[in-house]
């Protein structure tokens, strides 16, 4: 015999976002650099830093920094990569 | 929002008994704005209770107003025992006129009318000056109604008046609109022989569940009042919608009486509280999942265990609770294991994770009188916990030995020489209890013992390693002739919990995970 049952799962209606479009290049850019502020973050930022300026040329890169790394980055923190207008943003996530 | 320098607009709005009260001028009156559902507002609300208490009797000067309907306001006002009178602005017109960004928001309007003072959301120090003012108003000395270290934040960000909510019938719902209080009722799922319910029902959850029919669903909404559209909350991390009904679904498939909906809802509320993070407590690689701690009169109402065998497999109540809550997160809030979340070990607790305090066996205030409730009051206490860990002590005649093995436990919490930022549960068993309350001991000289007794000896930090990159932050001691950092900021990073059997004198340290404002933070909700 057939079961109806009353659907357990979300159901939300989530929107979609489209992909940012992507680089050809990163010479001349600017990339913002998103420490979430774990151990070690710094460490590995300041050598993506280094290597974008000399390998890939990158023209200016920002540093952003959560302030906690359990918690989604709060407005501030995005806002100030929006003002400083990255074209690319890296994320250091883990420790 | 009308600002310092306006004229308050006058009202007349009917309180919960129907009898009308209106704003006058004359005196003055500190009008707040609040919604049921709003944790921030409920955070607020015991402050402005103290702050009533210290009126006395001119405590009327504080008026509420509510934003919902009759029915969630009488539960607000039961379960937070709000002790000013507080009116419903159900058509939200005065709301409107007022304009308030957000919820709680709070207006002081002097004797003529004019607006001398406004806050919006949860701010201590903002509350004791208003709390100042108020009492200089009335002649009366004036009292600090929020101290900065009685566990709450010092700031907290409100939720949006219902009266800048979007959601209409003309709204287009295919977007998340995070302050909708409604939401569409759950699909059918209709399954033929062929299908494997099973199979269906425990796709991101491989333990068997009931399932959940239309009957049996009804009849869990038949033991609430709520609508069983009623959004109770988002679920992070993504914030799904926990409707009635679909709280009620999932508690159906973990074996739930229906009367258990009274402590699921509150339960929802306490987990999506902004200061528990559900979204790092769910995703991050440790093994933190959400402990539920029940107190009061509801224990014995529903069966829970609080005695032997009280974090296994001993009552339908614990197990079925705990199982409930951990579904939504899966099912609603998405945190399936190997996709969002991503703990390295796991926990056993991500199956259940419940138990309930043995007050009955405790000399001390229980957990949720130290949370600010009232001992005839049920609730709800989560925290972010790792798997519970044992201290045998059979042979302890004293209660310092008894807290010495303790802390030899608690200063391995997180890992051994990593001192801030954490907080632990003593689950005391009744026979250390007994040991313990026999040399004078209650729960606050049992925390400021075991805080300036439990310490890393600075010795171990001779080389690196986690732990020794933050010991500029650390608190030093002598403990027992040797140099330490203490384990702990504070005592009351130290929670202590009663429970157990009368039998065997086992006592349990359950630690967190990242703690305080920065991680998360214990949450207590009424029942």
């Amino acid at each position: 015999m057939p079961i109806t049952l009353v659907n357990p799962f979300d159901e939300t209606l989530h929107t979609r976002g489209s992909q940012a479009s992507r680089l050809s290049s990163l010479e001349g850019k600017t990339v913002a650099l998103l420490d979430i502020s774990k151990p070690g973050g710094n460490i590995f930022l300041d050598r993506v830093e280094a290597l974008l300026k000399e390998r890939y040329r990158v023209e200016r890169v920002i540093r952003a920094m959560k302030p906690t790394f359990t918690k989604p980055a709060p407005d501030a923190v995005i806002g100030k990569i929006i003002e400083a207008k990255a074209d690319a943003v890296i994320e250091a996530l883990a420790d | 929002m009308l600002e310092i320098g306006d004229q308050a607009p006058a009202f007349s709005l009917p309180r919960l008994d129907g009898r009308a009260l209106r704003l006058g001028e004359g005196k003055h009156h500190l009008v707040v704005f609040l919604e049921a559902d709003c944790p921030t507002c409920r955070l607020t609300i015991p402050y402005l209770n103290r702050l009533a208490a210290t009126l006395a009797e001119h405590s009327d000067a504080i008026i509420g107003i509510s934003q919902d309907d009759d029915r969630q306001t009488a539960e607000l006002v039961e379960q937070m025992q709000i002790s000013f009178p507080v009116v419903m602005d159900s058509d939200l017109k005065i709301s409107r006129e007022y304009d308030p960004v957000a919820v709680p928001t709070l207006f002081l309007i002097d004797a003529r009318g004019k607006i001398i003072r406004t806050q919006t959301a949860f701010d201590k120090q903002e509350l004791n000056d208003i709390a100042r003012l108020m009492c200089e108003a009335f002649d009366l000395t004036p009292v600090d109604i929020a101290d900065p270290y009685d566990g709450a934040p010092s700031s907290k960000p409100g939720c949006m008046s219902r009266h800048l909510e979007t959601l209409t019938a003309d709204d287009a719902p295919e977007a998340l609109n995070l302050y909708a209080t409604r939401a569409a009722r759950a699909s059918r799922i209709e399954l033929d022989d062929a299908a494997d319910v099973y199979e269906y029902l425990m796709q991101y959850d491989p333990l068997p569940v009931v399932p959940p029919t239309i009957e049996r669903v009804e009849r869990m909404l038949a033991a609430t009042s709520f609508p069983a559209d009623e959004v109770i909350a988002r679920v992070p991390p993504n914030y799904g919608a926990a409707t009635v009904e679909k709280i009620a679904a999932n508690a159906v498939m973990a074996g739930c009486k229906p009367e258990m909906m009274s402590v699921l809802v509150p339960l929802m509320r306490a987990a999506c509280d902004e200061r528990f993070n559900l979204h790092g407590v769910q995703a991050t690689t440790h093994f933190a999942a959400p402990l539920v701690i029940v107190n009061g009169p509801v224990r014995n109402r529903l069966g829970f265990a609080c005695a032997g065998n009280v974090m296994s497999n001993i009552a339908r109540a614990n197990s079925s609770l705990g199982r409930a809550l951990q579904l939504i997160l899966t099912n609603i809030g998405g945190a399936r294991p190997g996709e969002i979340d991503m703990s390295t070990l796991g926990n056993p607790g991500k199956f259940s994770y419940c138990i309930a305090e043995n007050e009955e066996a405790s000399p001390w205030e229980p957990l949720h009188v130290e949370m600010g409730l009232r001992r005839d009051q049920s609730a709800v206490t989560l925290f972010a916990a790792e798997p519970p860990r044992g201290v045998s002590e059979h042979n302890a005649r004293r209660g310092e030995t008894v807290l010495r093995a303790i802390s030899r436990m608690l200063a391995t919490s997180w890992t051994y020489r990593f001192c801030i930022g954490i907080e632990a549960i003593v689950l005391l068993c009744p026979e250390h209890v007994k040991t313990l309350d026999g040399d004078g001991f209650t729960k606050q000289s049992i925390r400021e013992w075991l805080f300036h007794n439990t310490g890393i000896p600075k010795k171990e930090y001779r080389d690196d390693g986690e732990g020794t990159q933050y010991t500029q932050f650390y608190k030093e001691a002598i403990i027992e002739g040797e140099p330490c950092y203490l384990k702990f900021p504070d005592p009351s990073a130290i929670k202590i919990v009663v429970a157990g059997g009368t039998a065997g004198k086992f006592s349990a340290v359950i630690s967190s995970w990242a703690a305080g404002p920065r991680g998360s933070q214990m949450v207590t909700y009424p029942v």
